[in-house]
């Protein structure tokens, strides 16, 4: 009797589990379309309202109200929401939770590997049919432009900058570039010109560069890098050799003896006290550069964020800077053909059911990161580097990048510096993946230089320590 | 009890235990006050660091080794944190929410609790042992189907997705439990004696002689409207119905879009104080206890 | 009669409770169990309509992961270094507090202070008192810019400075600073439990004592936990529970790397596994999940046994 209770109660739990997954799981593919143009383009009669999750503080989002004011003199009819959802991470966490139920926003600050990320969910959408369509709008102005972008306008895009959007191995268009920063050099001007030293271009220039200012300072720790990952990620294209790739079966392909030789060369700077990084030393190496060349450990050069120009100089000492900062492009393999990582936020349109969302979303998208007003009041707010190359001829801007100096200009030197070298900057692959393939060169960096291995074992131990970061980027991808 | 033994006592006796007991407890007190003093200490420093923190410029904020008293004392970061949030909305929503949730999780809390401590019946320990068993998993784990059920629902952008989600809480359950566990079981047969019915009996006697824990629960409960930053964050889009977290989070960051530090200390300082106005108000209940009788451990 | 009529009573009074557990407690914890089965499930390719396989894939990858041993036992130790201690420190703190009567509202209050803290403050208060700014010049000679308070305090003793969490630091030096960081942010809310526990005792049993002369430690270990003991155990058992999830607090200290530099890893966690996991593997994650619960449960169900038997209600 009682048993029979008991089994008729797990039954009925059991179906009624069972009941509840298959109605839950049923709901499938929650993907909206692919993008197909309307016959008859944009509909400017039409209301439409976009919202746009990005990460811009208070004084970068003065600058979007603004410029959205401007947008709607063109287009009455869009309404665009917009909104800090938090740091970087905040918004891919948010965003991929939102696509499982198809809430996605419609345009979104993104890093790559963001983008990698919604695309398993074939959420994204490609911009190839828009960026190339020649159907025309006619804004609320009367002026009549095409959808697309002109041939003009695609040129006028920082190469490095634009390529990124194509980086995802297929060869589409995912993303449009917004603002940018770079790795440069920093270093300390006084110091330099005092000891008659020469910036360097190279990495060997830099090597014999560390030695001397051993010699003048023995206490120091000449060069400060903060960021482990983009040294190995830069030198792999600076070298040429294999890093990662979003094809095939095996996206890893770091471990080869190119890429454990510098990382053996850069090990034995580290160990003669040439080089820290940022997790070595356990704070920004801006700290190092900043401090007073009296105290032990002080570095006088630093790599790290154009962004972050403003914490590369040092506190004024009643009422004047203690010594000037000079800013340079990062050393290279060959000075000639100089490669510099490109960071900061790409633009990037999820899919809609309603193609005039989409069509909506690109032309502000297209608006933000062709507009040169736009681009230019960014820049100075920010700090980072505009995307496109006819920004420079803005008579505002002009001015501004004329005031560049170590000191008080401190940001402009670095977007001026940014800007010049508008040839070098590379993209790496974007995959399922990536992100992960990122954090584990930067371990293997920490790990390599930390260890204390007699000099005999270093080679089998570096290509262990290489072995072991492969294994875990595999590992974590699900292979 | 203790009049029985009051009888048997001498009254001699009772002089000598009372003499070396005072000399004892003067020596207790003393090390006692040492004890606490010190873990007092220990215990206020993150908050000192706090206050110092929302205090310093931003600079000297992240000098690698931090200083422990800033260098200039900025107060202008008190002020920017009043303007640059939209501190009154938050404050409201998470009043709002801080308070309903708390008096409907009370609720539901000391229902269950009394059931699961006094009341006899079928599946009731293997209930419980199932209640225990939903706090074994990494509570992440939840969210893309809670997302995913609240969506369904259409409780986006709502006070209700706030509240409702996260109203029973089996910690507290079984914190409330154990609490009623441990008032002798003679007087609820008592009370069914006579009569009295189960509501009546929880709020004349369970709830009054329950109460410190009660106050415990609220305090914490309503620390969590306070903290809770990922699910409000998730399920509101609408900036009117932001919490005090989420606000703060994002409203203080400088010109690269780094977050401002101090600024934001400065803001958590300002929102922590009506919390802390809240437990100096409850602690009176939480230490009714000490005040009824003079009772030395 | 008087069963029955207490059974759909018992029942009515849980019936809030329950009913939200279910929609929001149980139907997650079975969709979990659902993506543990199917092979190597991740909810971005789901959405978009990729079908998995049913079988123990996920199961067999939490467990052929290399560093799956150094995570089990990462969070065995810090349970087992963290629970007790900071269970008997709070005891006695709250004993203390509740014997006191001048000072005892203001040292509440202090007590209280942590929950109103930002839990950013409380990281860097960490940093301050155990980092080591310390960078290699070469030379072979380690040079140390700059300690952290403790290291100040050990100095001031003549001691050495010891490296507690940067490059190079050894692996228990790790551990005492996480156990310290663990039981000291757990502090304030076994107080509080305990505390309110207390003041729920019957104070007759005090007075009898006090009149009886018994001593001190005699009615801490003979009245005050037994009375106490459905507290302790629950202060106990919610213990293991966290501490077997542990996870941010580690993040606090070392960061995403888990792990001093040069180390990652090191000291990484069940629920750092789980939430490495979380955003691409989801059908790991889960099965990760499932695994750690069968430990927490497989202890708490010890420990309830082990409580029941000392329990005194």
């Amino acid at each position: 009797m009682k048993f029979r209770k008991i089994l008729v109660s797990v039954l009925l739990v059991v179906a009624m589990l069972t009941s509840m997954l298959s109605l839950f799981s049923c709901g499938g593919n929650k993907v909206a379309p692919e993008f197909k143009m309307p016959e008859n383009g944009f509909d400017i009669s039409k209301k439409v309202t976009i919202t746009f999750y990005h990460t811009m503080g208070a004084n970068l989002r003065e600058v979007l109200d603004a410029y959205i004011v401007e947008f709607n003199k063109l287009y009455p009819n869009i309404k665009i929401e917009h909104k800090q959802v938090g740091g970087y991470d905040d918004v891919r966490k948010t965003i991929s939770t939102e696509i499982t139920v198809g809430d996605q926003p419609n345009i979104a600050y993104c890093y790559p590997d963001h983008v990698a990320l919604y695309n398993m969910s074939k959420a994204v959408q490609t911009l190839d049919v828009l960026m190339n369509s020649d159907k025309t709008v006619k804004d609320a102005l009367g002026n009549e432009t095409i959808i697309g972008l002109t041939q003009e306008q695609k040129d006028d895009f920082i190469k490095g900058y634009y390529e990124e959007g194509m980086q995802y191995g297929d060869g589409k268009m995912y993303t449009l570039p917004l603002s940018k920063s770079t790795e440069v050099l920093y270093y300390n001007k006084t110091f330099f010109d005092e000891h008659n030293l020469q910036v360097p271009k190279t990495w060997d220039e830099l090597e014999a560069l560390c030695a001397k200012i051993k010699e003048i300072d023995p206490d120091c720790i000449p060069l400060g890098y903060d960021s482990e990952a983009n040294w190995f990620i830069t030198m792999c294209e600076q070298l040429g050799s294999d890093y990662t790739t979003a094809n095939g079966d095996n996206n890893f392909i770091f471990n080869n003896e190119t890429n454990r030789n510098f990382v053996k060369r850069f090990r034995e700077w580290y160990k003669l006290g040439y080089v820290t990084t940022q997790e070595i030393h356990g704070a920004y190496t801006s700290s190092l550069f900043t401090m007073a060349a009296t105290e032990k450990g002080n570095s006088y050069m630093s790599i790290g964020s154009s962004a972050g120009a403003t914490h590369q100089r040092p506190a004024k000492v009643n009422g004047a800077y203690p010594f000037e900062v000079g800013i340079a492009t990062v050393p290279q393999m060959d000075a000639n053909n100089p490669k510099v990582i490109s960071q900061g936020p790409s633009l990037c349109i999820f899919k809609k059911s309603n193609p005039q969302e989409v069509l909506a979303s690109w032309l502000f998208v297209k608006y933000l990161t062709t507009k040169v007003e736009f681009q230019a009041e960014f820049s100075m707010a920010s700090g980072y580097i505009p995307v496109i190359k006819s920004v420079k001829e803005n008579p505002i801007y002009a001015d501004y990048l004329n005031k560049a100096d170590g000191g008080d200009f401190i940001t402009t030197l670095s977007v001026k510096v940014g800007l010049e070298q508008e040839n070098a900057y590379y993209t790496s692959p974007a995959f399922n993946g990536s992100s992960v393939a990122r954090d584990q060169v930067g371990y293997l960096i920490q790990r390599c230089f930390v260890a204390t291995w007699k000099d005999s074992e270093v080679d089998a131990k570096i290509k262990a320590e290489f072995d072991k970061a492969v294994k875990e980027c595999k590992y974590q991808i699900g292979k | 009890m203790a009049d029985n033994m009051n009888v048997t006592l001498q009254e001699k006796d009772l002089k000598k235990v009372g003499v070396a007991q005072r000399i004892s407890g003067v020596f207790a007190k003393i090390l006692c006050y040492a004890f606490l003093f010190l873990i007092a200490i220990i215990v206020l420093f993150p908050f000192y660091w706090m206050i110092i923190s929302s205090l310093k410029t931003l600079a000297e904020y992240k000098l690698p080794v931090p200083t422990l008293f800033p260098k200039e004392i900025v107060w202008h970061n008190y002020v920017e944190a009043f303007d640059a949030a939209n501190l009154g909305t938050l404050f409201k929503n998470t009043v709002i929410v801080g308070i309903v949730s708390t008096i409907l999780s009370l609720i539901i809390t000391v229902l269950s609790a009394f059931a699961f401590a006094r009341l006899e019946f079928k599946g009731k320990n293997a209930l419980f042992a199932a209640l225990l068993a939903t706090m074994m998993i990494p509570g992440e784990l939840f969210t893309i189907t809670n997302y995913q059920t609240v969506s369904m629902f259409n409780w986006k952008d709502t006070y209700t997705v706030l509240i409702v989600p996260f109203l029973v809480s089996v910690f507290y359950i079984y914190l409330l439990r154990q609490n009623f566990l441990q008032i002798p079981n003679e007087l609820y047969l008592a009370a069914k004696v006579d009569g009295t019915s189960d509501i009546k009996y929880l709020w004349k006697v369970m709830i009054p002689l329950a109460l410190p824990t009660l106050i415990s629960i609220t305090i914490l409960k309503m620390m969590g409207a306070w903290n809770s930053y990922m699910w409000p964050k998730l399920v509101t889009s609408n900036p009117n119905m932001e919490l005090i977290t989420n606000g703060l989070r994002n409203a203080y960051s400088d010109v690269s879009g780094e977050t401002n530090f101090p600024v934001q200390m400065a803001a958590v300082a300002i929102v922590s104080a009506p919390l802390f106005l809240v437990f100096l108000f409850l602690r009176k209940y939480i230490m009714k206890g000490v005040s009824r009788s003079g009772i030395k451990g | 009669m008087v069963e029955s009529k207490h059974r759909w009573k018992a029942w009515l009074y849980l019936a809030p409770a329950i009913i939200l557990l279910l929609i929001f407690t149980v139907w997650p914890i079975i969709n979990t169990l659902h993506m543990s089965v199917q092979e190597g499930y991740n909810q971005s390719l789901a959405v978009a309509g990729h079908e998995f396989e049913y079988g123990f894939g996920n199961f067999e990858r939490v467990i052929e992961y290399d560093n799956f041993i150094t995570c089990l036992k990462n969070t065995m130790i810090l349970c087992v270094l963290t629970v007790p201690l900071s269970t008997i420190l709070a005891l006695v703190i709250a004993v203390c507090l509740n014997s006191i009567k001048p000072l005892s509202r203001f040292l509440q209050t202090i007590y209280f202070l942590p929950y109103v803290t930002n839990s950013i403050a409380i990281g860097m208060v960490f940093a301050a008192m155990f980092n080591i700014v310390g960078n290699n010049i070469g030379n072979e000679n380690e040079l140390i810019t700059t300690a952290g308070i403790i290291n100040n305090v050990i100095e001031f003793f003549g001691g050495d400075p010891v490296n507690w969490i940067n490059a190079g630091s050894s692996y228990w030096a790790n551990i005492t600073v996480m156990t310290i960081y663990i039981v000291w942010n757990a502090l304030p809310f076994k107080i509080l439990i305990l505390l309110g526990g207390l003041q729920s005792v019957n104070k007759q049993y005090y007075d009898a004592a006090k009149v009886d002369g018994t001593s001190r430690f005699r009615v801490f270990t003979k009245i005050t936990v037994p009375l106490l003991s459905p507290m302790i155990a629950y202060v106990v058992i919610t213990g293991f529970i966290g501490g077997f999830k542990e996870y941010s607090s580690i993040v606090g200290i070392f960061g995403e790397k888990m792990g001093p530099t040069g180390a990652d890893g090191s000291l990484n966690t069940m629920v750092g596994f789980i939430y490495n996991a979380i955003e691409s593997q989801q059908g790991t994650a889960s099965a990760a999940a499932l695994i750690l619960f069968g430990i927490i449960f497989i202890v708490t169900m010890i420990n309830l046994y082990v409580s029941k038997k000392k329990t005194h209600y």
